[in-house]
C-alpha cells in the first residue's frame, strides 16, 4: 500500500494531482471513491427500478446498531466489521423474508424498521461505550475520511471486486425479476431468489462505503446518479453506463472537494450528485430534440 | 401437488398435452378452485372463461407452478418442452428506461446486458419480434407502447424458444377492435402454421366461438367442457357474464 501511497503522493508533488493527495488520507479516499463509485452507480439502476431506495436507507440506519454490537463484542472503534456487515446483513434479509412472508408492503415494512434501528443503534452505543461520543456518531452518519484506514481500503477493495461480479452475472435475471417477478417466474427465474441476492451484495456495499460516505447520505449516492441518468437516456445499456459515470464523478469530485473545503467528504459527494441531477433535468429537453432519447440501440 | 412432466411418445393433433385431474385450492380460508378437471390437446386453441373471480388466472398459475393446489397437472412432453406464457396485466414502472430490445435480450440471455455486444443480438430479435409484426418496435420504450403493441411484444417472446404450450391469459384485454381481430388472426396463424397449443383465458365471447377448437367454463369448478360449437352465445354468456344473463 505504501508503494501506491508514494507514487500518487509523488504525483500531486510534482504538480499532476491537487497538493491536497501528498496526504495519506486523501490517497486513501480518492482509491475507495474510484473503487466504490461505478458499483454503487451500476447498482442503483437496479435499486431505482425495484423502488429500495429507502431499503438502502434502512440498512445505511442498521449501521450505528452494527458498530455497537461489534463494540460490544470487543472489535476495535476503527474497524467493527463483523457487528457492521452482520447486523446489517440480518436486517436486510429479515425485512425481505416479512416483505415476501406478509400482505405489508415494502413502504410500511421500511417505515416500521427506519428509525427503530438507527435510535436502538444510538441507545446501544451509549450503553456500550458509557459516554454520547457525538464525534463516533458523525462519523458513522456522515462519513469521515480521517478515520479510513488501510484495513479498511483492503476490505473495501476485496467487498467491490467480488460484488461488482456477482452483480453483473446476475444483472439480467436481477433486472427482469425488478421490472417484473411475473415474466420473470415464466421464464424460470425465482424473483424472491435474486432479490436475495440483490439485497445481499446491495448490504454489502452500504456497510463498506460507510466511512466515505456516511449511513444517513449513502442512499443519495446510490439513487441520485441513476435518478439523474434516467432523465437522460433511453434504454438500459445506456442507464447502466451513465449512471456509472456520475456516480465515479460524484465520489471523486465530491472527495477532492472535501480536501479543499472543511466539510465531511460524504456531505460535499452528495452535493455534487445533486448538482449532476438538476443538469440532467436542464438536459433532458435539449437531448430529446438531438434524438438521443428515441431509443436507438 | 403434482407437477409432472411424461415423455411424450405420441404428439399428434388431437392427442392430450396437458391434463388437469381433480385440481383444488385454497386462498385465505377461500376455495378459489375445487376438483378442476380439464384436457387441453395438441395443436388447438383451447379456450378458458368463466365470469370475473371464477378462478381462470389463478387455475393458469397452478398450471405453471406458481400456486400450491391439490391434484395433478400432467405434461405430456419431455423435459425439454416448455411453456410459452402471455401474462393478463404487466405492472411495471413506465419510467425505467427499458426498450424492447433490452427487455427480451433480458428474458433470453444471460451476458449482462450492459457489456454485450448489441449488433449480433440485434438481428436475432428483430427475428423474435417479426414473429408477430412487431420488428418497428425494437427500440421503442416498452413504457410507450400500446396495449395492442406490448401484447404483440408479449407474444413473440413467449414463442422462444418454442413453447409445448402457450399459454394466454386474457390476449386481448385493453386491446381496440381493430387490433383484437389482428390478435385473432395471429393465433389462428401459429396454431394452423407452425402447429402451435394455445390454452386462452378469454372473456371475448366472439372470439371464443371463431377461433377455438375446445372451450372450458369454470366457476370455482368446471360448468361446461366441450365444443364451441355445441355452445350459442346465450350458453357463453351464461358461462361468461351470468349475471347479464340473468337480467
Amino acid at each position: 500500500m505504501d508503494l501506491i501511497y508514494e507514487v500518487i503522493s509523488g504525483w500531486a508533488k510534482a504538480g499532476y494531482l491537487p497538493s491536497i493527495f501528498e496526504h495519506t488520507f486523501m490517497i486513501r479516499g480518492l482509491l475507495a471513491a474510484i473503487i466504490i463509485g461505478p458499483l454503487l452507480g451500476a447498482m442503483g439502476t437496479v435499486v431505482v427500478t425495484k423502488k429500495l431506495s429507502f431499503f438502502t436507507q434502512t440498512i445505511g440506519n442498521a449501521a450505528m446498531s452494527g458498530v455497537a454490537i461489534g463494540l460490544l463484542f470487543g472489535e476495535p472503534i476503527e474497524g467493527t466489521y463483523a457487528g457492521l456487515y452482520g447486523f446489517c446483513l440480518i436486517i436486510a434479509l429479515l425485512m425481505t423474508f416479512v416483505k415476501n412472508r406478509s400482505r405489508l408492503s415494502n413502504d410500511t415494512i421500511i417505515g416500521v424498521v427506519l428509525a427503530q434501528v438507527l435510535g436502538i443503534g444510538i441507545i446501544m452505543m451509549i450503553v456500550v461505550t458509557s459516554q454520547f461520543n457525538i464525534h463516533q456518531v458523525e462519523g458513522i452518519l456522515f462519513g469521515s475520511l480521517i478515520t479510513l484506514n488501510d484495513v479498511d481500503l483492503i476490505t473495501l477493495a476485496a467487498a467491490s471486486l467480488i460484488v461488482g461480479i456477482l452483480f453483473a452475472y446476475n444483472f439480467n435475471r436481477v433486472m427482469l425479476s425488478g421490472f417484473n417477478p411475473i415474466l420473470a417466474k415464466a421464464r424460470g427465474i425465482s424473483p424472491v431468489f435474486f432479490e436475495y441476492v440483490f439485497v445481499t451484495l446491495m448490504t454489502v456495499v452500504v456497510v463498506a462505503s460507510l466511512k466515505l460516505i456516511g449511513a444517513l447520505l449513502v442512499l443519495v449516492l446510490i439513487v441520485v446518479p441513476a435518478a439523474a441518468a434516467q432523465n437522460i437516456v433511453s434504454n438500459l445499456r445506456q442507464f447502466v453506463w451513465v449512471s456509472v459515470v456520475f456516480s465515479t464523478i460524484s465520489t471523486t469530485l465530491g472527495l477532492l472537494l472535501s480536501g479543499l473545503l472543511p466539510v465531511p467528504s460524504g456531505a460535499v459527494i452528495v452535493l455534487v450528485s445533486s448538482i449532476l441531477f438538476y443538469g440532467s433535468l436542464l438536459l433532458k429537453p435539449i437531448l430529446s430534440k438531438g434524438g438521443i432519447s428515441q431509443g436507438e440501440v | 401437488m403434482s407437477q409432472e412432466k411424461v415423455m411424450d411418445n405420441n404428439s399428434r393433433e388431437g392427442n392430450n398435452l396437458l391434463e388437469v385431474r381433480d385440481l383444488s385450492l385454497t386462498l385465505g380460508g377461500n376455495r378459489i378452485l375445487e376438483n378442476v378437471n380439464m384436457d387441453v390437446k395438441h395443436g388447438h386453441i383451447h379456450a378458458l372463461i368463466g365470469p370475473n373471480g371464477a378462478g381462470k388466472t389463478t387455475l393458469i398459475r397452478s398450471i405453471m407452478g406458481g400456486m400450491p393446489h391439490k391434484g395433478t397437472v400432467r405434461f405430456l412432453f419431455g423435459d425439454n418442452g416448455r411453456i410459452g406464457y402471455v401474462p393478463q396485466l404487466l405492472e411495471f414502472d413506465h419510467s425505467v428506461p427499458i426498450t424492447v430490445f433490452d427487455f427480451l435480450f433480458l428474458m433470453l440471455r444471460k451476458t449482462p446486458l450492459f457489456v454485450s455486444r448489441r449488433k449480433p443480438m440485434r438481428s436475432e430479435i428483430l427475428e423474435i419480434l417479426s414473429a408477430t409484426e412487431c420488428e418497428h418496435l425494437i427500440d421503442r420504450g416498452v413504457g410507450y407502447l400500446s396495449g395492442g403493441e406490448f401484447r404483440r411484444v408479449l407474444l413473440a417472446q413467449a414463442l422462444v424458444p418454442k413453447p409445448e404450450l402457450l399459454l394466454l391469459d386474457e390476449p386481448a384485454s385493453n386491446v381496440d377492435e381493430v387490433g383484437a381481430r389482428q390478435f385473432e388472426q395471429m393465433l389462428i396463424d401459429l396454431k394452423e402454421e407452425q402447429g402451435h397449443s394455445i390454452l386462452m383465458v378469454s372473456h371475448d365471447m366472439q372470439t371464443i366461438l371463431r377461433i377455438a377448437d375446445q372451450v372450458t367454463a369454470i366457476n370455482r369448478t368446471v360448468t361446461y367442457d366441450g365444443s364451441p360449437d355445441d355452445l350459442s352465445l346465450s350458453d357463453l354468456l351464461i358461462n361468461v357474464r351470468p349475471d347479464v344473463a340473468k337480467s
